[in-house]
């Protein structure tokens, strides 16, 4: 007996439906798990995938992935190719292993949230796919990052990251706890499927490639190359579940979209921006981070949501100013706080790389060349110990990053603004108009407290810079340090510099 | 009278308080986290917000700073509490540059 051609049986069980006699629907499909809201229950028969996949189509598929992904990794890791990588690429790589492992992980739970509460049998075959996919990336991305920890402690963080109290992966968990874990899977599909993944993680994972190769990491750009062809098929969840939440809620789906549009960009600044413009080395860099937002983002997710019939984000001139400035500022603050951070930053600003900037980035040189040459003359004076942090950055209470986005006044010149509000008895601040926005239309929904709340809590003891070390997790062997200050500092020896701040021996003279 | 001067007797008794401030120094590229006291003068604070950026991100220069709170520059003799800055608030240092400097 010959086997039936998919086509000839797929259609009868891609959306095999239960009718229940003894329970009924709202108890299997509760409203705060399966968020149906306004719109009707019968509405979500409508719901299908443009791509079709069986069962057995998806094992052998992946089985061919995998082999590949490991066998490259096989070869490579007798090779010495690790060894003669950039130490900037080298972070790029920490970040991304750190920052990502475990959010793959968190993205498996809210698959399989999507798989038991979809309101539909093909959504939640899909996203039975989905899950296994994100526990293949995060069993990928640990086991990539854990061949390096021998070489590198730092590579450690791989697997550490998220759980330790280091402001980064607060900043993230508090992202991705709002995107996979808090929402109920109409919301969710919309955040994660249709705005992280469709719009963002091409920008780490299509264009991050792309300089890993340039960079001669085959082995990475193999690695986050697999894992993007899953990303392709299971993103496809939020375009169906969108379009009939379009038609009966276009509020609410214009609010969820934008929320998480946000809160997307706000993190793929302060990881994806650095690694493009000041990680990846000068010769190996392919666009820039505003090029390749542009390129990824604007133009295509922007026609994307147009499409279905919605408006662009209320906040979008805010978004694009903010492509010139927030990677720029969070660069410089991951560089200044670099010991509560588990990579080594390169800050990137040799003459050289100084001119590409300045070409990308028009007022690059007027917002932050100023205070990067304050730096590198402090370098120079052999006073590197006032470029270490004796305080924290304040941090926005919605995006959890450092509040550094300058806007240009009337007078032509850059400013720090407060985006501050009170609520509850309390002052929060802001580091955008936006994240106060987003915060007070969310103010009920999940909200950690982020490191200043935590300190001033007391809840950090003892209440200096070690207590706050010691309470992300940060040790000596691992905590982040330029990699080569005369790389970029070499340009500018001997120059005079004025206005400095005295090296302690100095102003013990004084 | 009787009520405001009582009050400021009792501003004067109590042991100072701490004032954890949001502060941003000139053109810094980032607020910051700045400890205060209620005794603290605001010639004090600029000093402690300055401590943190003044010739490490921001180079120095031979100008006065003073300190602006909701809008406000104030006098540098007046003390945080005196000044009704409140734990959590947002203040400005700046240079105070004379008129015409850039």
């Amino acid at each position: 007996m010959s086997l039936l051609r998919r086509e000839e049986w797929q259609h009868f069980v891609r959306d095999v439906d239960w009718a229940f006699s003894y329970v009924d629907d709202e108890a299997v499909y509760p409203e705060w798990h399966s968020g149906t809201g306004k719109v009707p229950r019968e509405a979500w028969l409508k719901w299908e995938e443009d791509y079709k996949v069986t069962y057995p189509e998806y094992v052998a598929t992946q089985r061919e992935k995998e082999s590949a992904a490991y066998a490259v990794k096989a070869a490579l890791q007798r090779s010495s190719s690790f060894d003669t990588l950039d130490e900037g690429w080298k972070s790029s790589t920490k970040m991304h292993f750190g920052g990502i492992a475990l959010v793959e992980y968190a993205a498996m739970l809210g698959e399989l949230k999507m798989a038991r509460f979809g309101l539909n049998g093909a959504w939640r075959n899909m996203a039975t796919f989905g899950q296994l996919d994100e526990l293949r990336h995060s069993q990928i991305t640990t086991f990539f990052g854990h061949e390096f920890v021998g070489k590198d402690p730092q590579y450690d963080w791989t697997q550490k990251t998220f759980h330790t109290n280091c402001w980064v992966p607060i900043s993230l968990r508090n992202l991705f706890d709002g995107m996979m874990i808090a929402p109920n899977v109409v919301d969710l599909a919309i955040e994660l499927p249709f705005t992280f993944e469709t719009g963002f993680t091409n920008l780490q994972f299509v264009a991050l490639s792309a300089d890993a190769l340039q960079s001669g990491d085959v082995n990475f750009a193999n690695m986050i190359s697999s894992i993007q062809t899953d990303e392709a098929r299971h993103s496809q969840q939020g375009g169906p579940t969108l379009e009939i939440l379009v038609e009966h809620d276009p509020v609410r789906a214009q609010w969820v979209i934008e929320k998480s549009f946000w809160g997307s960009a706000r993190a793929f600044a302060a990881l994806t921006g650095p690694a493009m413009d000041y990680y990846t080395p000068l010769e190996h860099r392919k666009q820039s981070y505003r090029e390749f937002m542009e390129e990824w983002i604007i133009d295509q997710y922007i026609r994307t949501i147009q499409d279905y019939g919605l408006k662009k984000p209320w906040f979008w001139d805010e978004f694009m100013r903010g492509l010139d400035t927030w990677h720029h500022a969070l660069h410089m603050g991951l560089w200044f706080w670099r010991p509560t951070i588990w990579w080594r930053p390169k800050a990137g600003v040799s003459k050289d790389e100084r001119e590409w900037l300045r070409e990308k980035y028009p007022n690059w040189e007027g917002v932050y060349g100023d205070k990067w040459d304050v730096i590198i003359d402090n370098i120079n004076a052999n006073n590197v110990e006032a470029t270490l942090p004796e305080t924290l950055p304040w941090l926005c209470n919605m995006c959890h990053l450092p509040a550094c986005n300058p806007t240009q006044s009337r007078d032509g010149s850059w400013r720090v603004r407060d985006w501050s509000l009170k609520y509850d008895g309390k002052t929060h601040h802001f580091c955008t108009n936006a994240c106060r926005q987003i915060w007070w239309k969310d103010r009920d929904n999940v909200n950690h407290e982020t490191v200043i709340d935590r300190f001033l809590a007391g809840q950090i003891q003892p209440m200096d810079v070690s207590g706050i070390l010691g309470y992300m997790g940060l040790t000596p062997d691992v905590m982040g340090d330029d990699p080569d200050y005369a790389a970029w500092t070499k340009d500018y020896v001997g120059r005079s510099a004025t206005g400095l701040a005295l090296a302690p021996a100095e102003s013990e003279e004084s | 009278m009787t009520d405001n001067s009582t009050a400021e007797r009792d501003l004067q008794d109590q042991p100072p308080q701490l004032v954890p401030l949001n502060a941003i120094f000139a053109t810094d590229f980032v607020q910051i986290l700045v400890p205060v006291t209620t005794a603290n003068t605001v010639r004090e604070v600029a000093a402690a917000v300055a401590h943190h950026v003044e010739g490490k991100r921001v180079r120095a220069l031979p100008h006065e700073k003073v300190v602006f709170h909701r809008g406000r520059r104030l006098p540098p003799e007046m003390t945080v509490a005196e000044a009704g800055i409140e734990p959590h608030d947002h203040v400005r240092v700046e240079y105070d540059l004379p008129k015409g400097t850039k």
